[in-house]
């Protein structure tokens, strides 16, 4: 690892971030369990586990930003150093794009643009094949799972699908 | 006598034609799944998980089983021939099949693969039948303690063999369990984590989870990099394995077979710890070392019998005790669940049918499975050449209906997206899913048997160390937990360390 992509006490470190995330996890946790009650150690309550779950996490967090810090550990872009960081990026946009679609437009009017952008967006997908396979793919999986199976999909606002 | 009149109850169980036809269905897809790099035994069983709904445990859980199993020798397939491992548990196979199908001995490579995995499978199921009633009715004087110390210690082994810090493997864990608590409290019926929703209620479910963290996330990760597939072209002739070919693979058979087993029963085991195991043992014994790695069948032999073994061997955990020995178990129990059926010693006498029949199931499995992948290998050949860029979107619209499925939920839905794009993020800074699974679903069973047995020693922890199954199991999760901080254990470690997440 290079000396740019091995950092210490620096903001770019990546272990560093995953560390100090992971220990306000575990202060919520412990926050959460404390406030859920922990009982006695005869009588366990609600929060008892959580609560010494929290610890272990805020532990464990701890000895990850230690390590990061002493140790050193590679910068948050080296992680997406030769890939094709853009493409997971597109993928997730457009799953989130359909998860505010779904309800409003219905199973149907949602995948059926999914499936397309997906074909024509990472590795495109010529338009003679990917039209045919994101239109009847999404009808065919609906048609089985609301004729057959007597699953009922999300119709959304026009009721279709 | 006992275990006969039972085997053969089971084929009577195994042997009606819609638990056939589910039988065939599974392995069928495992195989499936097995060939396609990008989808693991582990988001297959997740996306497949609410079919078992509609038919009767037996069936549901034959066909989960038979894509576990399944995808161990479909994973083979893919490493031979395209150098890319189909699942985890063949990472290894890559390293000497692919050279021996370089060097066109691709047939008796699937060869030496299938009549391994069927032997090792073969004498899991056997040792399954015999070793299965006895660990069970020892398994009825297991208490809380017992329970909690063994999940605990199945936790550890996990984090301890997953790829990157155990810091990171264990905060996972713990996370793991703190997913698993969402919800009300089965004792006090109090909300916990909820926010008000109305949703999370029930809790988080354990599909959209899975199917976040292994499936979505899998493709988030994989649309990085084109995969590019250097397929051997060449017709594959001779899959019958020579002489010369099976006096060389005896001996890896026979000790990948039972090192395997013994792998898979171990908490925190499973199939793909037993292929590496397998190979570095192969390695060590051999009197020419330096063939491993240069196409010698012994690499493919070991491990490939080793991975189908441990699948057998990780049933025992799970049908004895109710608990599941890693993810893909976790899966399995799962399905029990969802039939309203508890995994754990009084399974077999209570639902001797259920039991019998999935073990006689797993052996007409096997059987379908070695007619599936050698004369019909070619088929296999012919799938693997579907590009990666047609079959992702399918993925994802699969992965959607089938957690909408589960529940009828959108909220379902939205969890899995979430947990997706955790789990890539998860990944991508080197923190392995595996561990947050099985701790997601081993976490509301552990707090149950930690408070039953705090209320029942009248708050003593010390039941835990002075009950002796529990103290084992305690002092050997230590062992593993301190093993990390010595340099040269750290290296060991390091060595055997695996991503499970594939």
């Amino acid at each position: 690892m290079s000396d740019q992509t091995n950092v210490k006490l620096r903001l770019s470190n990546s272990e560093l971030w995953g560390g100090l995330i992971g220990f306000a996890l575990g202060g919520f946790v412990i926050w959460s369990g404390m406030k859920l009650k922990l009982g006695t150690i005869n009588d366990p309550g609600s929060g008892y586990l959580l609560f010494y779950t929290g610890i272990l996490m805020c532990v464990f967090a701890g000895a990850i930003i230690v390590s990061a810090v002493t140790e050193g550990a590679p910068t948050l872009a080296s992680r997406w150093e030769n890939v094709r960081w853009s493409k997971p990026l597109l993928l997730i946009a457009c799953l989130v794009a359909f998860s505010i679609a779904l309800e409003p437009l219905g199973f149907l009017l949602s995948s059926i643009p999914l499936v397309l952008l997906l074909l024509r967006l990472i590795d495109p997908v010529r338009w003679t094949l990917a039209i045919p396979i994101a239109v009847l793919v999404p009808s065919g999986m609906w048609w089985v799972l609301k004729r057959l199976l007597l699953i009922q999909l999300p119709s959304g606002l026009f009721g279709i699908g | 006598m006992d275990t006969l009149v039972n085997v053969a109850h089971g084929f009577g169980v195994a042997l009606l034609p819609v638990n056939l036809l589910y039988c065939f269905i599974g392995v069928f897809i495992g195989t499936l799944v097995g060939v396609l790099p990008g989808i693991g035994p582990i988001s297959a069983m997740s996306l497949l998980l609410p079919v078992t709904l509609s038919g009767t445990p037996e069936s549901g859980i034959i066909m989960m089983a038979g894509i576990y199993y399944g995808s161990m020798y479909g994973g083979s397939t893919t490493s031979i021939l395209v150098n890319i491992p189909g699942e985890a548990a063949s990472v290894v196979t890559c390293i000497d099949g692919h050279q021996m199908a370089k060097q066109g001995r691709a047939g008796p490579a699937l060869g030496i693969s299938a009549f391994g995995s069927f032997i090792a499978g073969t004498f899991a199921l056997i040792a399954l039948m015999l070793v299965a009633p006895k660990l069970a009715s020892v398994a009825i004087a297991f208490g809380p303690a017992e329970y909690f110390s063994l999940m605990v210690l199945g936790l550890v082994v996990l984090t301890f063999l997953t790829q990157g810090s155990m810091p990171k493997a264990l905060l996972m864990a713990c996370i793991g369990v703190v997913l698993g608590l969402i919800g009300l409290d089965s004792i006090t019926a109090q909300p916990r984590l909820t926010f008000g929703r109305m949703e999370l209620i029930d809790g988080i479910g354990l599909v959209p989870v899975v199917m976040g963290l292994f499936g979505v996330a899998e493709v988030l990760l994989n649309t990085e990099q084109a995969i590019k597939r250097d397929i051997i072209n060449t017709k594959i002739t001779h899959l019958l394995p020579t002489r010369e070919d099976w006096k060389a693979s005896a001996g890896p058979v026979g000790r990948g077979t039972i090192l395997g087993f013994f792998l898979g029963i171990l908490p925190g085991g499973g199939a793909v710890v037993a292929s590496f195991a397998s190979y570095a043992l192969e390695k060590r014994l051999s009197k020419t070392p330096g063939r491993l790695g240069h196409g010698a069948i012994e690499g493919v032999a070991g491990p490939e019998s080793a991975n189908n073994a441990a699948a057998g061997g990780a049933f025992i955990p799970l049908m004895t005790l109710g608990i599941p020995p890693n993810v893909v178990m976790a899966l399995l129990l799962g399905a029990f669940v969802i039939h309203g059926l508890q995994p754990g010693p009084l399974l077999i006498t209570q639902n001797p049918g259920l039991f019998w029949g999935i073990v006689a199931s797993m052996y007409i499995g096997n059987v379908m499975l070695l007619i599936l992948n050698l004369p019909m290998i070619g088929m296999w050949v012919q799938l693997l050449k579907l590009p990666y860029n047609i079959l992702f979107p399918l993925i994802i619209l699969f992965t959607i209906l089938g957690v909408y499925c589960s529940s009828n939920n959108v909220f379902d839905v939205y969890v899995m997206i979430a947990f997706g794009i955790i789990g890539y993020f998860m990944r991508k800074l080197g923190y392995e899913p595996a561990a947050l699974v099985l701790a997601f679903v081993l976490g509301p069973m552990m707090e149950n048997n930690l408070r039953k047995s705090l209320i029942l020693s009248q708050g003593d922890l010390w039941t835990f160390v002075q009950r002796p199954i529990s103290g084992v199991c305690l002092v050997f999760a230590l062992v593993l937990l301190i093993a990390p901080l010595l340099p040269s254990l750290r290296k060991k470690r390091e060595l055997v360390a695996l991503d499970e997440g594939a």
